[in-house]
């Protein structure tokens, strides 16, 4: 009669064990993994990608520099420096370290993978936006070139990442910079985000709270040294100009007029009709292209006709089909208000 | 590299300068003009109704089986009713073939090849495979005869986008694509057409759960089996008024149980190994059109029946001489099954199942619609219970539902195994065909083992704690 | 059987019928490929099935033909491979059904593509219609289920449509069989040449993407002078499509223009 009670308990904890060990994130298993990422190799690859960045931003680089990026002692930052030369990657001339064009090419593959990572998870997977630039810092150490060849092939080639970096191409190359700092905008001018830097994490996550993403369309209101006040998609914003430095625009020729009015597609009532002003960037990759190939261009003319059992999806009228959207994705498709 | 490589790579990196140049918008803008021209050329040529009545019906019956309070009710109705034609319809068929292929040909073709085989190549010919053969034949025609054709007739009118219309919620909330729903549906039917359905998903992570998840519908080859034990031990059980209605609710129970479980697993897996929040869900809503009748039971029951068929029986005819062999092959005096079910009963009790069953799940996986004629002649031969059936190592059905009770209960099943068995009929490894299926479409060694083994972990660990709790209640 | 060339009514619908002989899978030797695209859920298995004889599934729920099938007719003694590509709204994706459906148009070069659309969705599917004439220049378009858009109540100008897109159109309804066999005609008369397609070409406002497209078609064609379709092949290319760098590595590219020669000399 005890028996079933004692092999009950024995699987309860065998079940709890598993949980313990495999829990992810939390688990036994996961912080073992994460134990073993702080190797050298990682750290002298961080350390090539940082001294890539200084370049392309035509900033002296120095060895302070290379210990608070990595987060590392300045003895251990020495280390990893004179490993780098001994390897023909650095050049220290001085206070000033330059990179070989070994370390060049060698820095751009490792931002060729992270790249090219972050607009794998950002387009194919669902992973939140928070998480891409760890997950690609992760990976990028783990990559071979064919791999990521593979990647790229798989993924339409891209030549940007989420962020609106380029992406180097296969033989190392990269365009010239672009476009100025947000800070720099003159009051009255329209411009195009091209780029978010997402380091500070602390930094980024404030400006992704803000709703901003590459590709959005912004005009300057007012510049000044404790605010920069700007509309982005009809909505005013107010942030400080050390986190508006981290944004990048480009001046824009006015193509088309910028409407400032608009409303979601998901306030549409049953019935109701609107016509299509823009899908926003945040809904990308394949997503993106589906909704464009179901005929939800800008300019389009679309009708709420029915709403699921729970109210969500709902069914739209467009082009003479029927489309059935999510909320959150007709959260994110703009009407002409 | 020779001139014409430079050329050639001189085209490559114009192309990505340009990219570069153009920046991200490419597509969008392609869109938009392609777009463009398409409204310009349409508008030219077609002329809609002024009004909206034409559209009327096909709204009329959205909006009836989308509504709020009627949508769900509907389509569990519409689901009960495929069932229980299914579930009654192919009862008297099945008898009738079976009594044709087992009670009345076998015997004939027993004696027909006794006459100039030697006992054992007649054993193995006739009482292993052609006995395989006509038991999957008996039980699996009828209901594939009548499901499949409803079925299609019901995807024909375009019925299924509904249903994953309505069902996304639920979908949404696990991490899940809407689609999957559809998927299920086609799994309902044979989960290796479930596997190859998910296809229709975009996002490679929401495509992997949808396939891992199909195994959770309950394939054409379960349903019998399902049927069977029900009635047997779920029916018994209620009072005989009720009996019916009780095994039938139980079977409903089982499918809804698969259906909870995938939204479950689906859940776990987009926190754990395919972590990722609910992606983008575009469908769309056909118009409702008219099924043909003739033409859609012609169809379906050509290719999809006789197709389902055809590779079931190609299965059952080798795994038919297997199950004669290893029942009639002894070592020390006892068949190579009697080994392996003594030497498996007793971790098979922890789960509340027993040797036979795990050893008929064993010899089933090339198709699960084996598993219960597999059981009973396993259970035969264990016994040596010679007064029933055709004695050792034969596949047989027997006439009525009661004489399969007989030697279930002669075999010590219980109420208890009963359950299991449905359970573990629910939760267990998909079929090899389907095995082979998920690799093909996933290509990954990965992912077909863990679709493999996750349902049968899933599935030990239901029976095993059914079965404490039952024991310590009991 | 055959012979009925020398019919003075080659057109006439009855007459026609007796050409076609349903061949199912057997396809040991033929003179045309045609290839059967379309938008999911317009019909498009109905037709093939209707060509060919054979019997695939069609079900009413976009994406339910999943595999590429093959069958074959004949038709004035000459031997048809039919070719159903995977139902796709667009060709501009990364899927892999559209990769399908995109690579044997370009590459696989059919003799005809014919385009199935659905008439009561035609505006939607002409997105797909269009960039299928970007890609090749011998299409017929089906304009199927009629029928529901007449119960519908909606009028569709075939031939101005046709003169818009510079293709034939079929009016058809596939589930009853109307216009199979004017389709069959079609089919016939632009893969023996006898009728010239003058497909339409996407116009485009944006003077970015038309400068992109012009400036990279200039490169290309000093490789491979003379591809017919020149300015797709561009469009792919600023789209990041592997199978066209592939093609441009390999120099299968310049194979394109040849056999495109072969088809009309075969004719």
């Amino acid at each position: 009669m005890n028996e079933p009670i004692i092999l009950l308990i024995i699987g309860i904890i065998i079940i709890l064990i598993l949980v313990f060990l495999f829990y992810p994130g939390k688990g036994i298993i996961a912080r073992v993994k994460r134990s073993k990422n702080a190797s050298k190799k990682i750290l002298i690859e961080d350390a090539l990608k940082y001294l890539y960045n200084c370049e392309y931003n035509q900033v002296v680089c120095s060895l302070n520099g290379v210990a608070g990026n990595l987060s590392i002692s300045a003895d251990d930052a020495t280390d990893i420096i004179s490993k780098l030369e001994s390897l023909g990657l650095v050049d220290a001339k001085k206070n000033e370290l330059v990179l070989t064009p070994d370390g060049r090419s060698y820095a751009l593959r490792i931002i060729r993978v992270h790249r090219l990572w972050e607009k794998y998870l950002a387009d194919e997977t669902s992973i939140s936006e928070n998480e891409w630039h760890k997950k690609a810092e992760e990976i990028e150490h783990m990559l071979t070139p064919e791999q990521a060849n593979l990647l790229a092939a798989q993924i339409g080639n891209p030549v940007f990442d989420p962020h609106g970096d380029p992406i180097p191409s296969e033989n190392g190359e990269l365009p010239i910079k672009k476009g100025k700092l947000l800070t720099e905008m003159q009051p009255g001018e329209f411009a195009n985000i091209i780029h978010i830097e997402d380091e500070p994490y602390a930094i980024y996550s404030q400006i992704i709270a803000e709703g901003l993403y590459p590709g959005m369309q912004i005009r300057m209101i007012a510049v000044s040294d404790k605010r920069i006040k700007f509309v982005a998609n009809g909505e005013e914003c107010v942030l400080s100009p050390l986190i508006a430095k981290n944004i990048t625009v480009g001046i824009k020729k006015l193509e088309k007029k910028i409407s400032e009015n608009y409303k979601t597609l998901s306030s549409l009532k049953v019935g109701e009709q609107g016509t299509i002003l823009g899908i926003a960037k945040s809904l990308r990759g394949q997503q993106r292209r589906r909704l464009m190939d179901l005929g939800i261009v800008p300019g389009t003319k679309i009708e709420a006709e029915l709403e699921s059992v729970t109210g969500d999806p709902v069914a739209y009228r467009v082009r003479g089909t029927t489309v059935a959207l999510r909320k959150q994705q007709a959260d994110r498709i703009y009407l002409e208000g | 590299m020779s001139d014409s490589d430079l050329r050639k790579e001189t085209i490559l990196a114009a192309a990505n300068n340009l990219r570069w140049e153009v920046g991200d918008n490419l597509h969008d803008t392609l869109m938009e003009s392609i777009y463009e021209n398409a409204t310009s050329i349409a508008n030219k040529v077609v002329e809609y109704p002024d009004k909206k009545q034409a559209f009327s019906l096909d709204r009329t019956l959205d909006k009836v089986l989308t509504s709020r309070y009627l949508g769900f009710p509907i389509m569990f109705m519409i689901l009960a009713v495929v069932f229980w034609i299914t579930i009654v319809g192919a009862n008297y068929p099945s008898v009738f073939i079976s009594s044709i292929l087992v009670d009345s040909l076998h015997p004939m073709l027993k004696n027909f090849t006794n006459s100039f085989m030697p006992w054992w190549l007649s054993g193995l010919l006739i009482d292993g495979a052609y006995l395989a053969m006509a038991w999957v034949v008996s039980v699996m025609l009828p209901p594939m005869a009548i499901f499949f054709p409803v079925y299609t007739l019901l995807e024909d009118f375009g019925y299924l986008p509904r249903v994953a219309f309505n069902m996304d919620p639920l979908y949404k909330k696990v991490g899940a694509h809407g689609r999957q729903a559809l998927t299920m549906a086609m799994g309902f039917g044979c989960n290796a057409a479930g596997v190859v359905a998910t296809r229709v998903i975009d996002s490679p992570r929401e495509r992997l759960i949808a396939i891992i998840t199909n195994n959770f519908s309950l394939c054409n080859g379960r349903w019998p089996t399902q049927i069977l034990i029900a009635t047997i031990f779920i029916g018994a059980a209620a009072p005989a008024y009720l009996a019916g209605i009780a095994s039938a609710a139980a079977v409903v129970f089982v499918a809804v149980l698969g259906i909870t479980f995938s939204l479950i697993v689906s859940w776990g897996l987009s926190k754990t190994l395919l972590k990722g929040e609910a992606s983008a869900f575009s469908l769309e809503l056909p118009p409702y059109r008219p099924p043909r009748l003739l033409q859609t039971l012609y169809t379906s029951l050509i290719d999809r029946t006789i197709f389902v068929l055809w590779r079931a029986v190609v299965f059952a005819l080798p795994a038919g001489m297997v199950i004669w062999l290893i029942a009639n092959v002894t070592i020390e005096g006892n068949s190579l099954a009697n080994h392996f079910i003594n030497w498996a009963n007793p971790a098979a009790f922890i789960f509340g199942l027993n040797g036979v069953i795990i050893l008929a799940y064993i010899i089933a996986i090339p198709a699960n619609e084996i598993v219960i004629p597999t059981v009973l002649m396993l259970t035969v031969a264990n016994l040596g219970l010679n007064n029933l059936g055709s004695g050792s190592g034969v596949m047989f059905e027997l006439d009525s539902v009661a004489d399969t009770a007989q030697i279930l209960h002669a075999g010590g099943w219980t109420l208890l195994t009963g359950i299991n068995l449905m359970l573990f009929s629910l939760l267990h490894n998909p079929c090899s065909t389907t095995i082979y299926t998920i690799y093909k479409e996933t290509k990954s060694v990965k992912w077909t083992v863990i679709s493999t083994f996750l349902p049968i972990i899933l599935g030990l660990t239901v029976t095993f704690f059914v079965t404490q709790l039952w024991r310590i209640f009991s | 059987m055959n012979s009925l060339e020398l019919n003075n009514c080659a057109n006439c619908p009855v007459h026609n019928m007796g050409n076609l002989k349903k061949l199912g899978i057997d396809m040991s030797s033929f003179d045309f490929v045609v290839a059967l695209a379309g938008n999911p859920n317009t019909g498009k298995s109905t037709v093939f099935n209707y060509l060919t004889g054979l019997r695939q599934h069609t079900g009413n729920w976009p994406g339910k033909t999943v595999t590429r099938a093959e069958g074959g007719f004949e038709y004035n003694s000459k031997r048809f491979k039919l070719v159903d590509l995977p139902g796709t709204y667009s060709l501009l994706s990364t899927s892999t059904d559209e990769e399908v459906a995109r690579d044997f148009i370009l590459f696989g070069q059919p003799d005809v593509t014919v385009i199935v659309a659905d008439a009561t969705r035609l505006e939607r599917n002409l997105n797909l219609v269009l960039q299928i004439l970007e890609i090749t220049n011998r299409a017929v378009l089906c304009l199927n289920l009629m029928d529901e858009a007449r119960r519908n109540g909606i009028k569709v100008e075939d031939r101005t449509l046709s003169k818009e897109l510079g293709i034939p159109v079929v009016v058809a309804s596939a589930r009853q069989g109307e216009g199979m066999a004017e389709l069959i005609n079609m089919i016939f008369e632009v893969a023996s040449g006898k009728y010239i397609c003058k497909p339409y070409r996407i116009k485009s406002n944006s003077s970015e993407l038309n400068d992109a497209i012009e400036k990279l078609s200039k490169e290309i064609e000093k490789e491979f002078p003379g591809l017919p379709n020149l300015r797709w092949v561009a469009l792919r290319l600023l789209e990041g499509d592997q199978s066209i760098i592939d093609a441009i590595r390999s120099g299968n590219l310049g194979n394109l223009k040849k056999q495109e020669l072969v088809g009309i000399e075969n004719a």
